[in-house]
Formats: C-alpha cells, sequence, structure tokens
C-alpha cells in the first residue's frame, strides 16, 4: 500500500519528496523518497492496480512540483519497494489538482487522471488525462461541453469500474467574483474505458443535450485561500465513487455554501440509472454543516462509505460513515476528534485539500490528517503511532527523549465494511 | 565522542592522497558537506544486509553503527549507536570493520534511517582522528564557509542587491491583457507590489529614481509559503532580479513603467545586521 500527504522529506531539501509505503497490511510503514518532486509535493494522489501479470500492482502517481512554475507529473513505478525513484511518464505545466484513479487490464493498466488544465485556452479546463498503456502514452480530454467563467473549479474527479464505465465530475464555473463561484456540479460517462475518440460523451443533460449531467446547478461555492473553516481553506470539496459489481450505481459528494451562517456544507446524492437521474435532494444523513474533505468508496457488497472532516465545537471531528441503503440507515464511527486551534497553521492546506477512502476487499481504508497529539481520548478507535510519543504525557519525542512539538500527521485506518 | 575530530580525519585522509591539492580537496569536501543531510562517522556492521525492514536489500546496502553525527536534520532521530542502511556505490570498499565519514542524502525513514551514499571517507587503520594538522578547518568553519557560498552564489546571480526600507504595499492589480494567464487555484500567487524606497545599492547600477517595485507572493499556500513577504516600514537587505516569474517584467511606480523585481527565496531579504556581511562577500 501507498499513502501521501504533504509530507517533506524529512531527511534532505535536496532529496526526493516521500510516500508512505507499507508491506505489511498497514501496521508498519516507512516513508520512501521516490517521488520525481523534489523535497515536498505541492499536491499529491496515486492509485495501484492489479492485474494478472503484475499482482503486487504499479503504482501511478500523479504528482505536482511547484517552483517558478507548477509542473505536473504522471509517472509510474512497478515495484515501490525498490525504493527507486518513480519513472516520469508525462509532464507539463499550468495545470492544477492531478487525481489519479487506474484500471487494471491483463497487460496494462488504465490510467485516468482529472486534472483542472489551466493551459486550456478556451476556458474549459476540467480535463481528463487517460491513458490506454499503462502510462507510456496519454491524451488530454477536456469533459466540460458548456461556457464557463474563464475556468473550471480545481477539482476534477474520476470514478471507474471494472466493466470498464469511468465518470468524472467537476466543478462547471459558471460565474466567479473572486471569493464565490457559480458553479454546476457536472457528471460525465464513458462506456468504454475513455478508449474512443469522443470520450466523456455519453450522459447528455436534457437541459440543454449537452454532455455532462447537471447535478445540481448554480451552487454557490465559497473560495478562500486563507484560514476559513477553522484554519482550513475552501472551495474545491468534490467526491465520485462507483459502486464495483454495479455501475449503474454512483454517488457524488460536494461542498458549498449552505444555510445562511453556515461556511460550507457537504452533500451528497446518487443515481442508479448511470447517472441519468439523481436523487433530488441529498440523501439521508449527508447534509453536513462546517465540513470538508469529503471522499466516497462504494465496497464489493455495494456499501457506501462516506468519510469527512466536520469543525465542531472547536475540534476537527473525523467521521466514517458507513450505508447498505443509500444511506437511509447509517454506522457513523468517529475516527478522529481533536483540537482545531493547535498547531498553529504554518501554510496551506491545513488538514489537506482532500482526503482519500477506498474498498479492499471488505474493508475501507483511508487516510486522513489532524493534530498528532498523543491523547488517546482524541481517537476513540484506539490509535498506534510510527513515532515516539509518550500517551502518559501527551508528549511527542525524538529518539532521545526530547520534546517535540505538535504538528499535523496523516493517519491511516481500515474498517470492516458492513456485512 | 567530539564529532568535528572525526571530519578532521576524513580532511587528512584526503591531504595524503593528494597533498598537493588540498585547496581543491577542501572545495569538495566543502561541496560534499553542503550537498548531504546527513553526515556521520561509523564503523561498517555488515555488508549486503539492512537495518530495517522495508529497506531493499542489495549487494549495494550496508549496515553502519554510528559513532558520531556530524550533521543531520533536526526531524531525525540518529545517535551514537543507532544502526543506518547506507546504499553506497562502490561495496568492495567496505567490509565488516570499516570505519568511515559517510556523506549521505535521505533515503528511507521508518523504524531506522536507510541513506544513499554521496561521498566517503575511509579512517585509516591506526590513524588518530585527532592527528590532522591545526590548518584544517573544523566542521562549523566550513558550515560557515557555506552559508556564505550560498550567499555569494545568491549575489552573483542578483540584478540587484540594495539596501531599503518599504515604503507601500499593495495588491497588484494584473493588467487586462495578463489576465487570461492568472486563473485561480490553491497554488495561485496572489501577488503583492512592495515600493522600496533605495538607501544605498550595494550591487547593480544606478537608478533614475530612488524606488524599485519588489513583485512577492502573499499566498501562504504550500506552494508559495516559504518566499518573503513584505510589509510597510520593513527595512533590510534584497537581493533582487527582474521578474521573470508573475508574467510580467514591468510595473508602474508614480506614473513611470518600470522594471519589476523579484526577491523569492528565503534568504533573498536579510536583515540590517547582515550588512558587513553582505559588503564584504561583494569586495571578493
Amino acid at each position: 500500500m501507498v499513502a501521501s500527504a504533504f509530507t517533506p522529506n524529512p531527511i534532505s531539501s535536496a532529496g526526493n519528496a516521500p510516500v508512505y509505503v507499507s508491506e505489511d497490511a498497514g501496521n508498519t510503514w516507512i516513508l520512501s523518497a521516490i517521488t520525481p518532486v523534489q523535497r515536498m509535493t505541492c499536491d499529491i494522489t496515486h492509485a495501484m492496480s492489479t492485474g494478472e501479470n503484475h499482482p503486487r500492482g504499479d503504482l501511478h502517481a500523479g504528482t505536482l512540483a511547484c517552483a517558478a512554475s507548477i509542473t505536473l507529473d504522471e509517472s509510474e513505478s512497478d515495484d515501490v519497494s525498490s525504493g527507486a525513484v518513480m519513472n516520469v511518464q508525462s509532464t507539463r505545466t499550468n495545470v492544477d489538482q492531478p487525481f489519479v484513479r487506474a484500471l487494471a487490464f491483463s497487460n496494462t493498466d488504465h490510467i485516468y487522471v482529472g486534472v483542472n488544465d489551466l493551459g486550456q485556452s478556451s476556458g474549459r479546463t476540467a480535463t481528463v488525462d487517460v491513458s490506454l498503456d499503462g502510462g507510456a502514452t496519454y491524451k488530454s480530454h477536456s469533459i466540460e461541453s458548456r461556457k464557463t467563467m474563464g475556468q473550471d473549479g480545481p477539482s476534477v474527479r474520476p470514478a471507474v469500474a471494472p466493466d470498464n464505465t469511468v465518470y468524472a465530475a467537476f466543478f462547471g464555473w459558471r460565474k466567479f467574483n473572486g471569493s464565490v463561484a457559480t458553479s454546476d456540479v457536472v457528471v460525465v460517462r464513458d462506456d468504454a474505458g475513455a478508449t474512443g475518440s469522443q470520450a466523456f460523451q455519453a450522459l447528455k443533460d436534457p437541459s440543454d443535450k449537452l454532455p455532462g449531467r447537471l447535478v445540481v446547478k448554480r451552487v454557490s461555492i465559497p473560495w478562500s485561500n486563507a484560514p476559513t473553516l477553522g484554519q482550513e481553506r475552501i472551495g474545491s470539496t468534490l467526491s465520485i465513487a462507483v459502486d464495483p459489481n454495479n455501475s449503474s450505481a454512483v454517488y457524488l459528494g460536494w461542498a458549498d455554501r449552505g444555510r445562511k451562517g453556515d461556511i460550507y456544507t457537504l452533500h451528497v446524492r446518487r443515481s442508479t440509472d448511470r447517472g441519468v437521474t439523481w436523487s433530488k435532494s441529498d440523501l439521508p444523513h449527508t447534509t453536513i454543516s462546517n465540513a470538508t474533505n469529503i471522499a466516497l468508496a462504494v465496497a464489493n457488497n455495494g456499501v457506501a462509505g462516506f468519510l469527512y472532516q466536520q469543525l465542531a465545537g472547536g475540534r476537527w471531528v473525523t467521521h466514517m460513515m458507513q450505508s447498505r441503503d443509500g444511506f437511509a440507515t447509517i454506522q457513523d464511527v468517529i475516527l478522529a476528534s481533536v483540537p482545531a486551534d493547535t498547531p498553529v497553521q504554518q501554510f496551506l492546506p491545513y488538514l489537506g485539500d482532500y482526503d482519500y477512502l477506498l474498498a479492499v476487499g471488505n474493508e475501507f481504508r483511508g487516510v486522513f490528517c489532524a493534530n498528532n497529539t498523543p491523547d488517546r481520548a482524541n481517537f476513540p478507535q484506539g490509535v498506534t503511532y510510527q513515532r515516539t510519543a509518550d500517551f502518559n504525557t501527551k508528549t511527542l519525542t525524538d529518539g532521545s527523549d526530547n520534546p517535540v512539538a505538535i504538528s499535523i500527521d496523516p493517519f491511516y485506518f481500515s474498517v470492516p465494511v458492513m456485512p | 565522542m567530539n564529532t568535528s575530530r572525526f571530519f578532521l580525519a576524513g580532511i587528512l585522509w584526503m591531504s595524503l592522497l593528494a597533498p598537493g591539492a588540498l585547496p581543491q580537496a577542501t572545495d569538495n569536501q566543502a561541496a560534499l558537506v553542503k550537498q548531504s543531510s546527513i553526515i556521520f562517522a561509523g564503523t561498517v556492521s555488515q555488508v549486503a544486509a539492512t537495518s530495517f525492514a522495508g529497506v531493499p536489500k542489495s549487494a549495494q546496502t550496508i549496515v553502519v553503527r554510528v559513532d558520531s553525527v556530524l550533521k543531520k536534520p533536526v526531524a531525525v532521530s540518529l545517535k551514537k549507536g543507532d544502526n543506518v542502511t547506507v546504499e553506497v556505490k562502490d561495496p568492495a570498499a567496505f567490509q565488516e570493520g570499516t570505519q568511515a565519514t559517510f556523506y549521505a542524502e535521505g533515503w528511507i525513514f521508518g523504524s531506522g534511517v536507510a541513506v544513499k551514499e554521496l561521498g566517503h571517507e575511509i579512517v585509516l587503520s591506526g590513524g588518530t582522528p585527532g592527528a590532522a594538522g591545526t590548518g584544517e578547518k573544523t566542521f562549523g568553519q566550513l558550515q560557515q564557509e557555506i552559508s556564505d557560498q550560498d550567499l555569494q552564489r545568491r549575489i552573483a546571480t542578483a540584478d540587484y542587491v540594495v539596501v531599503g526600507r518599504i515604503t507601500d504595499v499593495h495588491q497588484w492589480i494584473i493588467p487586462k491583457s495578463a489576465a487570461a494567464r492568472y486563473r485561480t487555484s490553491e497554488h495561485s500567487a496572489n501577488w503583492h507590489e512592495a515600493v522600496l524606497q533605495i538607501q544605498s545599492i550595494l550591487k547593480g547600477p544606478k537608478i533614475k529614481r530612488s524606488k524599485m517595485i519588489v513583485r512577492f507572493p502573499q499566498s501562504r499556500d504550500v506552494a508559495w509559503v516559504n518566499a518573503p513577504k513584505f510589509e510597510k516600514e520593513q527595512q533590510g537587505i534584497f537581493i533582487l532580479k527582474r521578474d521573470q516569474v508573475s508574467g510580467d517584467a514591468t510595473a508602474s511606480l508614480g506614473g513611470y513603467t518600470v522594471d519589476a523585481y523579484t526577491c523569492l527565496k528565503p534568504g533573498d531579504w536579510l536583515p540590517m545586521i547582515d550588512e558587513a556581511r553582505v559588503r564584504s562577500l561583494l569586495k571578493k
């Protein structure tokens, strides 16, 4: 398994930015400096798909390196345990938020990277980079068919089903005044893995017959690149997940400005007919105020998982919700509840612009970031630290028992899927 | 254990090999010290082995018991007696019991530390680490030299080095002609302009007016957080380059179009206390 956060190389400012690697189902992790970016990525997601010829799975990553310009690298490793730096297969500048999904085929992986391609002169910037040959070559598909205010929102999220159905969700920005985007929440679909020349055009909206179903229209999405929700910035919270055994069932989550007095509200909707129609309102239990970092996943048995972080009572509370019936009935587990005012923000994002959830067999596995005070009361389900910590004095220490300041750390979790 | 003594032993070894080339050897030493994020002296305890799970074992990996740590990041726990995996360039150079100083960069970090060798110096058998000549530079001196070299390099590539004071800070109004380049992202710089009242020019041609525009990113996004931010009345030494980053090389100042400058790397702005040091380096 591989996980990542905005973790800098702790050893070397000139060395490569690291990812976390576990070879024992998440019990222990190492930090391995294998990304093609120096010291620290400005953005990173990755996917690892297993196929007949590579049962361990190749790792595919989309990373941003931020220097004078922002550079996207789409890269691959066929053995993360080797410690070798990932092989860059495609690179370009002026893009945002690469979000990687991959699907294994017998000989090669199909890779789908959602990016906001700010180099698109048309202003239709929501894009999916598709590779059908394991990353050897990529083709960029603009998935926005409507006029924008000059660009789409940063988050473009693909979701892939084993039957070759590929969905992608994005924010179609129609107006933007610098602090609020008036946005459609759009879903596109391709039924053949985006192998054809007219990719992502299978789903048309009845209102204008253009590709891309407008799940909700003209919502107000606050955009703030400053501490706004607690110490976190907001504006690009979006997630989509498809049932691996029934690609007609798809869940979509996003955040916008909710009721008056609320800052940022999560919503989840569902389609059971391949994105043609959607629930008219939020699914039960899924309208969550003052929350961000939504991540959705669907397990093999159809159970939907919903990971999010809510600012409540001066604390960041990380929830993992599950439901087998479209969230009519739920199991809600609090993974962490930590003080929101410490540590003081050093840079943005504070926790992260997104967290991650995926279904593996009968487990939901995921990663989120939180205050790392070693206090068992903050982690109701229990916690194991990979760093030295004294839970009695609630102090982090270095290898010589010297105290270390509290910071933001990534936390990995595994939760059994509801039967 | 006196950490600097191991380092001196390394320099002594180089001078024994190439006595006529000591200045160059010292330069190499400084370069190695600068490149290396971890420097430690140690004794090889195992060859073709690793010190903790998760590190790929190969003929190039050896386990070294740390005798002393000369340089390491604060975040890394490393002390005498720890075992470190080193991926070496030439495994034939090492056998169990070999003592050496290792110059390395980080590789894998978990229940232990694994590094990749950038260079090493074997401590000759029977050699006395403290026997190096008193004329050799200490580790601390080398660190200061490296710091000066970095500053000197920044000064050499700068268009201007200026002592001055910020009289105004305002958001940069992006010209309409360039607006298409400035799309919205979390990584947007949020460019601001500081008006710099020049008190003296330490490097660079004279300027007609006594003011310059310094364009800087106000964003606290991870991409820009380490770039110097400026406030009104801030005084200091500004190491400036013509703006090749924001997308527009010019600015408006008092109704005139002037060149815009940037000051983007940590250390491109220095407090007044460094003025004598900068002036001294400019003379070299």
